[in-house]
């Protein structure tokens, strides 16, 4: 499972060339089992509607639109965090089903369970 | 984070790096590629490190608000004080080690206008975002005073 992950992505669907593209790579975490890839991305300020992902040509995108900053009226004293969307790209090799993806959004955190395809798991063959 | 050992470093990491390197040169953008087990291990260490964290504060006529970026902390043990003037958060999240379940614990101190009703003072935790709403006190408020000039 080759997974490697890049702040700006080139050559995508949704990344129209010309627009200025500002993301920024979220904190995460890779677990693996047997059967799964479990992976865990820290979203702060990202709600349910805010998040999207998608599964192409093997690579996995999660991208979270943080909700609009400060309210209306109000004047900033200190600021430490930032409004920038984030975005995580991982590739896989198709070694992911992507029928099987599962996520849960729960605090600010994205809990994604990637079942792996049949042609990753380890696989004992025998010789006649 | 365990060491996972390639069976076909070849098929696995080589190929697609030519052809991401061939699209990087193509479009001009300086990228840096990380690979799984360098990156999650970084994050890894990136999250599961406890301390400090980042917040902003922001301000309207009636109130002083914090505002903590925590994701995924329990909400029980989120813990607000204000003494003197200073405002002190603590919280902690469980989270899993290679041991089973542990818990990583942050705090931070932050100063706030002393005139602060502190009785008033409330809390909400939204979306991984504890935000804190410190009422101004009466005599802080600016206040327009007529002077009747004879």
């Amino acid at each position: 499972m080759s997974l490697f992950n890049s702040l700006i992505h080139p050559a995508s669907g949704g990344c129209a060339t010309g627009q200025q593209h500002q993301a920024r790579r979220p904190r995460f975490e890779v677990e693996e089992t047997d059967t799964a890839y479990g992976l865990t991305v820290f979203l702060p300020g990202v709600a349910k509607d805010g998040i999207e992902i998608t599964d192409e040509s093997g690579e996995l995108r999660v991208t979270g639109k943080r909700s609009p900053g400060l309210p209306e009226g109000s004047s900033v004293l200190y600021r430490e965090t930032s409004d920038t969307s984030f975005e995580l790209v991982l590739a896989h090799d198709n070694s992911v089903d992507s029928g099987k993806i599962e996520a849960e959004l729960k605090d600010g955190v994205l809990h994604l369970s990637l079942a792996k395809a049949e042609s990753a798991k380890p696989r004992k063959i025998s010789v006649n | 984070m365990r060491y996972i050992h390639f069976t076909q470093p070849i098929a696995r990491s080589v190929v697609p790096t030519a052809d991401f390197g061939g699209r990087l040169a193509a479009s001009g953008i300086d990228r840096q590629l990380d690979w799984l087990f360098g990156t999650a291990v970084a994050g890894f260490a990136g999250t599961a490190r406890g301390g400090s964290f980042p917040v902003d504060v922001y301000g309207d006529k009636d109130s002083t608000y914090v505002r903590a970026e925590l994701p995924g902390v329990t909400r029980d043990a989120i813990s607000v004080e204000v003494v003197d003037g200073s405002l002190s958060i603590q919280a902690s999240r469980k989270g899993k080690s290679a041991g089973g379940e542990d818990t990583v614990s942050f705090s931070r101190e932050v100063s706030v206008p002393s005139e602060v009703q502190s009785d008033k003072i409330s809390a909400v935790y939204e979306n991984g975002i504890l935000t804190i709403t410190l009422p101004r006190a009466e005599e802080a408020k600016p206040r327009k005073i007529n002077v009747s000039v004879n």
